[in-house]
Parts: C-alpha cells; sequence; structure tokens
C-alpha cells in the first residue's frame, strides 16, 4: 500500500519545522494570489476565457502552427519541428555545433527539463549554464527543481552560501544574506552571458499571428541570455501558442498573478526577429501532446501555461515537497502531465492527492488537475497499477454495499470493533488508520437500527 | 413535499444520531420524511480509490431507490456531492441519472429549498465551522477562498439562527484537513499532518466544538484529537440546528 | 521531422473543435488611471519623477536622479554629453550609443541607461519598450535604467496595452518593464536587481 510518494513523504514530515516553514513559504504565495483575484472583478471571466481560447487554439493547433512558423519565417527566424526528445536535443546540438559554441547561456525552461536536454549536450561538450538564480543554484549542487517556479525552494540560504564559497562565487566567508548571495551570483553570471556563444530561451506564449516568442522572467535572464550572444534558440512546446495579442493580453494578464501573486513578471519580451548580426532559431516540440490532443479523458491538460499555483495550493505538495513525487514536476499538474507521460512509470503519484479541489479553483486556465486526477485513478487497474489493498476493500465494500441485508447484519456487529484493544490498531503496516487516529467508535446502534426498532422519531 | 432520507454508510454505522438529528429537523419543518431501508452507500470511498466500477451497482440501486422522491437530503456534503457532480457522468450512456437533480445536503436543503427563517436548536456555546471540500467546492456551500466572488457562508447562515451560539471560522478557512478518504490510510503521515494543523487552527479560535457538514471530516479530525489528546470536541452542524428536539 | 508530417499528424489526432469566446473581456479601469500607474510603478520597485517643468531638461533630471553614475548610455536626442556633464567639463564621464557600439559586451559597466517607452499599464506598473537601437542590450545590463514615457500614453490595462503597442520594422523586438529586476530565488526572500536593472526611474513628460 505505500507508495514512493507516501515513503518520501513521510521522511519529508518527519522534520516539523522544515514542513512548517515549506507550508508556509506557499501558503503565503497561495494568499497573494488570492489578493490579485480579488483585485480584478473579471477574474473568474479571465479564467473562463483563458480555457476557451486554449481550447479552441488546441483544437485548431496545426493551423495556428503553420501561422506562426511562416510569420517567423518571412523574418529570417529558422524553424524546426522536433516530435519528441530527442530529435529536440539533436536540433539544438546540430545548431549549436554549427556555430562553434561551446558554451551556451539559457533562461528556464520545464521544456528542457522535460527532455533532459542539458545532460545530453553536456555529454557532447557543451556547457550549459542556466542563468535563473534558482536554476543556477541547482544545477551547481547537481540537483533537480522542486517547484517548476520556484526550482530551490527547497534549500535554505546557508545550503546556498555554502555551496557559493566553494565554487568561489561567494568571497566573504559566512555571509548568508540572501541580498549579498544574489548580488555575487549577478556578478557571476554577468561573465557568463559576455562569454557565451548562444543564448536559449523557453517561451511562455507563441503568438500566431505576428510570431513574436513571448518570454516572462522576473531577473530579466532571459534578456540578458538573449542580448549578448548573437545566436538564440528559443525551445517551445507546440501547447504554448495563442492566437493573437488579444488572447495573449489575457494570457499576461493571468500569468504571474496566479504563479506568484505579483500583478506582472518584471518583464515580459517578445521576441521575433533575429538581433542584428545574429540569428534565431524557434525548435517547436510534440514529444506527446500530440498524443495528449487524442486522449479523449485528458487532452485538456494542454491548456496548463506551468503557473504553478495548483503546486502552491496543494495541501499535500506544501506538506510533502517537490522530491515526494516521482515525475519532474510535482503537485496536482505534475501528478497528471506524469500520468500523461508514462502511466506505468508515473502511477505512483495519483494516490498523493486528497481530491480536494483546491487546485481546480486557483487554475487560470481551468484545467481541472484535482479532477483529472479521479479520472486517472480509475485507468489504474487497467494499467496493473491498482493497489492491491485498496481494490480488496474496494471490493469488499461493493460486496457489503450491494448486499443491504449483510451490511444491516455487520453493522449490527461493528460495535463489538470497539473491544479491539487500541494496541492492536497501532501496526502501522496492517492498520495506516490508526498511526495518526485514534480508533471511531461505533455507535451501539447504528441508525437502521434505531429505525428498524422505531426509535427515530 | 415527499423528502427521501439517505443516511450515508459510515454516519449509519459511526454517528447515527446525525441522521436522527436530520429526521427531527426536517420532520420538525412538517415534511414528509421517508427512510429507505434497502440503502448503504453513495459509491464514493471506492471510486474515490480508483475502482468506480465496483460502485457502479450502488449507483444504480440508489438511483432507483430514490427515484420518486422530490428531494434526497443527506447529513453529509461528501456523499451528496458525490451523487450530485459524478453520478450523471457515470451513467451516461445508461439510463438518464434522476438522483442527481434531486441529491441535497441537509445545508443546503434547508438554506436553499425550505429558506429557514427558525430553527429550534439552542447551543451556548463558541464553535469553530468546518467548511469541508466538497461542501465548499462541489455543493457551494460556500463561497470558495480561491474565487472572486461575493463572499457567503449557508452554513454559517443556519447557525446565527441558533439561540446562544457564537461562531467562529479557522484560518484557511476552506483548507483540506487531510482526509481524503482512502488518503488517509495511504498517506498517513500527511493526512494526519494535515489533520493537526486544522484541529490547531479550529482550537485557536477559542471555539469548543468543530462543526461542519461533512461527518467524515470529523471523524478523521476526532481521531487525531483524541489519540493527541487535544482540547477540542466535534458535532455535526445539524445536531446543533436540531438541539433541543 | 518534416513539418507536414508533424502537421498531419496534429490534425488526425483532433477529434472536436471549439470556437474562440464569444464575448470580449472587460478589463478594469481604474477612476485615476494615472495615480494608480505612478502607485503600481512604486509597489513594483520603481521610481516616478511626475513634477517634470515643461521646459525641464533631461540630462538634469538624470543627474539628478542619479548623482554618482559616471557611465551613461542612450540613443535619445535630448541626451548629450554636454548636457549631462552640465556646462563643467572637468566631470569625468561617458557617454555611450548603442547604435554605434561594436558588441553588446561594450556596453557592460553601463551605470544608466535612458530610453524611451511608449504606452505605460496602470493595473501592473508595465512599460512598453520597443527597440530602436542597435544593442537591445542596454535595457538590460545597464546598473540603472532610466524610461521617459509620455503621460498621455498610460492605459488602464493589458488589453488597453496590446492593442496600442508597435515594434521598429528594423529590429522586432520590444519588451514591457515593470521595475527593477528581482528574485525571491532563495528563501522566498526578495531581492532588487537580479541580473538586469537594479532600479528603474520612470520619467513621466508631457510632450
Amino acid at each position: 500500500m505505500s507508495t514512493i510518494h507516501s515513503k518520501r513523504a513521510a521522511r519529508f514530515v518527519a522534520d516539523a519545522e522544515k514542513t512548517s516553514w515549506h507550508d508556509a513559504t506557499f501558503w503565503s504565495v497561495r494568499e497573494k494570489r488570492d489578493k490579485m483575484a480579488q483585485q480584478l472583478p473579471e477574474w473568474e471571466d479571465l479564467r473562463e476565457h483563458a480555457s476557451q481560447i486554449k481550447k479552441h487554439t488546441i483544437t485548431h493547433l496545426a493551423d495556428y502552427l503553420e501561422q506562426f512558423s511562416d510569420s517567423l519565417e518571412s523574418r529570417g527566424v529558422k524553424v524546426h519541428w522536433a516530435k519528441d526528445a530527442a530529435e529536440f536535443n539533436e536540433t539544438v546540438l546540430s545548431i549549436l555545433q554549427s556555430h562553434g559554441v561551446t558554451k551556451m547561456v539559457k533562461s528556464k525552461s520545464m521544456l528542457t527539463e522535460e527532455c533532459e536536454m542539458n545532460p545530453y549536450l553536456e555529454q557532447h561538450g557543451i556547457d550549459v549554464v542556466e542563468t535563473d538564480l534558482g536554476e543556477r543554484i541547482i544545477q551547481l549542487l547537481h540537483q533537480k527543481p522542486s517547484h517548476i517556479v520556484m526550482p530551490a525552494i527547497h534549500l535554505k540560504r546557508e545550503e546556498v552560501g555554502r555551496m557559493f564559497e566553494e565554487k568561489g562565487i561567494s568571497k566573504e566567508k559566512g555571509n548568508y544574506d540572501p541580498t549579498y548571495l544574489t548580488h555575487c551570483a549577478r556578478l557571476h553570471l554577468r561573465d557568463q552571458f559576455m562569454q557565451a556563444g548562444a543564448g536559449m530561451t523557453g517561451c511562455n506564449f507563441g503568438v500566431a499571428a505576428t510570431g513574436d516568442c513571448v518570454v516572462c522572467t522576473n531577473e530579466g535572464n532571459a534578456d540578458m541570455t538573449t542580448s549578448m550572444p548573437k545566436l538564440h534558440i528559443v525551445a517551445m512546446g507546440i501547447e504554448k501558442l495563442v492566437p493573437d495579442y488579444k488572447s495573449l493580453a489575457v494570457f499576461q494578464r493571468l500569468l504571474c498573478r496566479s504563479a506568484t501573486g505579483q500583478p506582472t513578471t518584471a518583464f515580459t519580451s517578445h521576441f521575433r526577429q533575429a538581433r542584428p548580426g545574429g540569428e534565431m532559431h524557434v525548435v517547436l516540440v510534440d514529444n506527446g501532446r500530440s498524443d495528449m490532443l487524442a486522449d479523449t479523458e485528458h487532452w485538456q491538460t494542454l491548456k496548463c501555461m506551468r503557473c504553478g499555483a495548483c503546486i502552491n495550493t496543494c495541501p499535500v505538495y506544501r506538506r510533502s515537497g517537490g522530491y515526494s513525487y516521482t515525475y519532474f514536476i510535482p503537485g496536482p499538474v505534475g501528478v497528471n502531465l506524469g500520468m500523461l507521460r508514462d502511466p506505468r512509470k508515473y502511477s505512483d503519484n495519483v494516490s498523493a492527492c486528497t481530491l480536494c479541489l483546491s487546485c481546480d479553483n486557483v487554475c487560470p486556465s481551468k484545467v481541472g488537475p484535482g479532477s483529472q486526477i479521479y479520472v486517472w485513478r480509475q485507468s489504474l487497474e487497467k494499467l496493473g497499477k491498482a493497489d492491491k489493498l485498496k481494490k480488496a476493500m474496494s471490493a469488499g465494500m461493493e460486496y457489503l454495499f450491494d448486499r443491504p441485508a449483510i451490511y444491516t447484519t455487520a453493522l449490527k456487529f461493528a460495535p463489538l470493533a470497539n473491544y479491539v484493544p487500541d494496541c492492536l490498531t497501532n501496526i502501522g503496516n496492517i492498520n495506516a488508520w490508526g498511526i495518526g487516529h485514534a480508533m471511531p467508535e461505533f455507535a451501539k446502534k447504528s441508525f437502521h437500527e434505531l429505525w428498524k426498532e422505531g426509535k427515530v422519531k | 413535499m415527499r423528502v427521501g432520507l439517505f443516511v450515508p454508510c459510515y454516519v449509519d454505522a459511526l454517528y447515527p444520531e446525525a441522521g436522527v438529528a436530520t429526521y427531527k429537523l426536517l420532520k420538525h419543518y412538517g415534511l414528509d420524511v421517508e427512510y429507505p431501508e434497502r440503502q448503504t452507500c453513495c459509491g464514493q470511498p471506492m471510486a474515490n480509490a480508483g475502482f468506480q466500477d465496483k460502485s457502479m451497482k450502488v449507483i444504480e440501486s440508489f438511483d432507483e431507490l430514490f427515484k420518486d422522491y422530490d428531494y434526497i437530503v443527506a447529513p453529509s456534503a461528501s456523499c451528496a456531492a458525490y451523487v450530485k457532480v459524478y453520478y450523471p457522468k457515470i451513467l451516461k450512456g445508461k439510463h438518464e441519472c434522476v438522483s442527481s437533480g434531486k441529491i441535497m445536503d441537509i445545508v443546503e436543503f434547508l438554506h436553499d429549498v425550505l429558506k429557514v427563517k427558525e430553527v429550534p436548536g439552542k447551543f451556548p456555546h463558541p464553535v469553530s465551522v468546518h467548511n469541508s471540500c466538497h461542501g465548499v467546492r462541489e455543493l457551494n456551500l460556500s463561497s470558495p477562498s480561491e474565487c472572486n466572488v461575493k463572499p457567503f457562508n449557508k452554513i454559517i447562515d443556519l447557525l446565527q439562527l441558533v439561540d446562544g451560539i457564537t461562531i467562529h471560522e479557522p484560518e484557511r478557512k476552506d483548507e483540506c484537513c487531510g482526509f481524503g478518504g482512502m488518503f488517509s490510510i495511504e498517506e498517513p503521515a500527511v493526512s494526519t499532518r494535515m489533520g493537526e494543523e486544522k484541529i490547531r487552527r479550529h482550537i485557536a479560535t477559542g471555539a469548543e466544538y468543530v462543526t461542519g457538514p461533512d461527518s467524515s471530516c470529523l471523524m478523521h479530525m476526532a481521531g487525531i484529537a483524541k489519540k493527541e489528546k487535544m482540547p477540542i470536541k466535534f458535532i455535526h452542524v445539524v445536531q446543533i440546528l436540531a438541539a433541543g428536539l | 521531422m518534416k513539418k507536414e508530417d508533424f502537421l498531419n499528424k496534429l490534425r488526425q489526432n483532433t477529434h472536436f473543435q471549439y470556437d474562440m469566446p464569444k464575448e470580449e473581456i472587460k478589463g478594469i479601469e481604474y477612476e485615476d488611471t494615472f495615480e494608480q500607474f505612478v502607485r503600481m510603478t512604486e509597489t513594483v520597485g520603481g521610481h516616478v519623477i511626475n513634477d517634470v517643468r515643461k521646459d525641464a531638461d533631461l540630462n538634469e533630471l538624470v543627474r539628478r536622479a542619479y548623482p554618482d553614475a559616471k557611465v551613461f548610455c542612450s540613443n535619445l536626442k535630448g541626451i548629450t554629453l554636454e548636457g549631462l556633464k552640465g556646462g563643467n567639463d572637468s566631470t569625468a564621464l561617458e557617454l555611450r550609443n548603442p547604435d554605434t557600439v561594436a558588441e553588446a559586451n561594450d556596453l557592460n559597466g553601463t551605470d544608466v541607461a535612458i530610453v524611451q517607452g511608449t504606452v505605460g499599464v496602470a493595473e501592473n506598473g508595465c512599460i512598453w519598450i520597443p527597440q530602436t537601437m542597435k544593442e537591445k542590450a542596454l535595457l538590460f545590463i545597464s546598473e540603472y535604467l532610466v524610461i521617459v514615457l509620455n503621460r498621455k500614453n498610460i492605459v488602464n490595462n493589458m488589453h488597453d496595452a496590446y492593442d496600442r503597442i508597435g515594434m521598429d520594422d528594423r529590429y522586432n523586438f520590444g519588451t514591457f518593464i515593470s521595475g527593477p529586476s528581482k528574485t525571491a530565488d532563495i528563501e522566498q526572500a526578495l531581492v532588487i536587481g537580479a541580473q538586469a536593472a537594479r532600479g528603474v526611474t520612470v520619467v513621466l513628460v508631457d510632450e
């Protein structure tokens, strides 16, 4: 019965203080998001619009992609089509190699995580430098992001400071002040930007009508990434398209408010042409997205814009951390994306959810990640991934609830369970309820019995 | 108006007093209430665990058993929500779902259908309201804290009619308590941690009782509070509304 | 992969199609749009110079805002080395031109860049800056950024903004900037000045 998530989560929760900090940190992001939502009378309308625009775009994706690529090509941008992670990685490598690039700076991109691009490029001799502060920190620590928007959130300032000292990024021993450390990183990254032969960005939104690749950051690192090197490569999942500026306005307004509770990111940059004397490449990536489109139950997960709001509000994520999940994206949307990626490999995460549905309510494009988890659970048995004990319990309930006479009899004897001594119910593996709870007491007489005896009046 | 009373399985076995209070309250308002004896469960426990197919027979019987009533009333927001939201999807393609349009949680029924302006209850205690997830996000018993909608709370509207009561809401008024059906046994560490936090926030209001429309959440929290000897009691909201009957 | 195969698979896998929403969003409108813009700019960490006289000299305003700065960068007509020096030839200042520097790297070490914004957005403090210079790096590499904006070009929200923005055909780049570069990646502690400008001053003018 114990899933990998539940075991890792138990270890996480064992550090009560860190759990409190983690929970409070993300709850405060959720509160900031709520405040943003409250300040706009049109908030719920925006969400509905975003959902409808995405549904429209995703179901007309081929047309919009043609429009988008035509527009880019008309200004000399080279557009590449990658069917999967391998093709994507190869495409990027060949662009870099044809330009003799050995160092590439990049801004944050969940797509490159998904395709495991960095290790691939590194194997081929490319020095890939993450430039988002959080991403850079975990890159230097050889870790994975624990959150899609705040990738280094699991680390304390001391851990960052000590690593910066080791790498020579920080000179003042024992100074772990976040402002100081950030400024050390600023200087360290400034050199990287100036030395790199190429810059890669993700793409928050692609505008079909104009060919704009829109990248949103708070640090301005995507802009540094694209202002210094002459070669700009955009890594873009095909679901990132929106039809036009009118639609883009809806998403720009929702993204950062939902993600971090700010009214906007500090930088919302529109790229659609190489900078003077440079080259721009856009790599459009499918990597399973066209199959998601064909999935009649789960295709709307493609509406997700990776804001992380569902992760922040998830009471289970807040108390189990990003590393408890087996897919690289944690929380409600990560559970869904993992299942869409490989349901047999990532089925473990679908039980890490109370179905509280808070995520459905915060999602700016109405993906319904919580409701979708319910649907995924129904497919576990087909996948051969159903939990045996849960199945046995459900089968027991099916038997009992379908036979009112037996059910009534069972109720009659249920109070006997009250006489089972507590010590017997506290054996974790046999009775997980007993780990945290005292046993509930069965009523001396059930409602059924009281009714039969005429005592309900 | 004919009302079919649905007393969900665990209320039946563990908290019959919530069922009795519901019956008494409905009778108090002069309604024709019946309790179909062949009822058992709505099917949610199996379905949430991933075995919706194992709840199919129960769902079919439920829909048949209650088909002739004007309303089906249950003292359990989560079970009512399951019938209302999920039954039509599950029965789609088989036959029309009758019960989903008739099911109501008792709070919803009193507030929206009967529109009661008085309740018999007297309850001179401070209470902290437990806005359970499915009550909030599936049945709309109160405005969800995530949404930009006009604030409302049907549970509090009703409790305000009770003589002598003091009403509080905890911080994070509709955050999950961590029960989640089989979640509580599959993820005991996180489930318990969530429950502890929720109970502490209820206690911090100064309340003597936690009250809410879902005995399942109350059972979860009561189990933790008892084990950890936390000083607070739990009572279904319908028992407060019916207190004295 | 071939574009045709890529698109064909998408077409084959699309089972039903949805329409765009019928009605347009009605974006928030503020009672005092100008005041909201000023407040938001300050909320996101920017400074506002709002009391500019008609005949004021932009050079002087910049110098007053950043008295310790030595290296400036701009291609705005109103910004000149003489103007920045304010008639005092003994002051050691440098003015760089983003149109004539050989490489973007040459702009490293710029203290203050002065640029023109074309649309300001009240709801979030965003200012649209189309690239009108060879090296857009000055927008990001400078320690501080001064954005000149005509107060008539302030709109309520992003819907209005996206109706109005444009790009220079030579460069086809533009960016909304809202306050200085920032991060909260270490323990969620807000730090101003991550990779780009550490401070932003918005100069609101009438012309």
